[in-house]
């Protein structure tokens, strides 16, 4: 079994013309999807961001570190929110990922999260162990 | 208390650089950040994510979507992990970002996670 994460991105236009739909319609929509994966028992966790406009981006090209408020300003589609999905391949998570509720001009990005295998070179290194703890402190594991 | 998401982006070139570097050295600077995160409290969730050759994207603008391989293509800065993190203030989330083992052509984006007082619906 791999995690997936599902990332949630929307132009301007898409997002501005998912402010025109009923909030309660799209509440029903993903809630629908959402319950669809707890019963199948492939969501590890999920979670929509607040308007991009109440962001910060912080530039590490210099010393000291830049920051500045607003949307992050180069990046065409919106970041909005993700699910994470575990399941046993990547097909059975762009299964799951062409079942969301979205519409035109959203597009889902499949990203497999890594994992102990990702890191089985450096099993012997200090923090590589000690996330293994703080995973089960946090419950992410 | 609101949860904020750091979401890591890299350039292409920052992306390339990266794999340049010694990897204990980059798993020991991220290590003793994700500890510092861990011994303040204030860490609630972290992952990092594979490599974007991996990735399937999947476009719903047509009634059937469309998945295609490859890595995302119109974002000129990768989406390559995220903290998630709950802190009292978004100064102080802004700070905690400050801090990451980040270089040039990396950027965070600092985003609030939406909770019961953005649904404002009397949804029960």
């Amino acid at each position: 079994m791999s995690k997936y994460m599902l990332i949630m991105r929307s132009t301007a236009e898409a997002l501005e013309a998912s402010k025109d739909v009923d909030f309660e319609e799209i509440i029903n929509q993903m809630g629908a999807y959402n319950e669809s994966m707890i019963n199948a028992g492939v969501m590890a966790g999920g979670d929509g961001l607040t308007d991009a406009a109440e962001g910060v981006v912080v530039d590490f090209s210099t010393e000291d570190r830049i920051v500045t408020d607003g949307p992050y300003g180069e990046v065409h589609e919106l970041f909005n929110g993700f699910w994470i999905i575990q399941v046993s391949s990547k097909e059975e998570a762009v299964e799951w990922a062409k079942r969301a509720p979205l519409g035109p001009g959203s597009k889902l990005e499949v990203r497999r999260i890594t994992d102990e295998t990702d890191f089985e070179d450096f099993a012997d290194n200090e923090y590589v162990q000690k996330e293994a703890g703080w995973r089960e402190q946090l419950g992410t594991d | 208390m609101s949860r904020y998401m750091l979401v890591m982006r890299d350039s292409a070139e920052a992306y390339e650089a990266s794999q340049q570097v010694d990897f204990t050295e980059i798993i020991a600077a991220m290590g003793a950040y994700n500890e510092a995160l861990e011994a303040a409290g204030v860490l609630v969730a972290s992952e990092g994510l594979s490599d974007p050759s991996e990735t399937v994207v999947i476009d719903f603008s047509s009634a059937d979507p469309v998945a295609t391989d490859g890595p995302y293509g119109e974002v000129h800065e990768l989406f390559n992990g995220f903290w998630v993190i709950e802190t009292a203030t978004k100064e102080e989330a802004v700070a905690w970002g400050k801090r990451c083992p980040l270089g040039p052509g990396s950027k965070l984006e600092v985003r609030r996670f939406g909770d019961a007082s953005d649904l404002e619906l009397d949804n029960d």
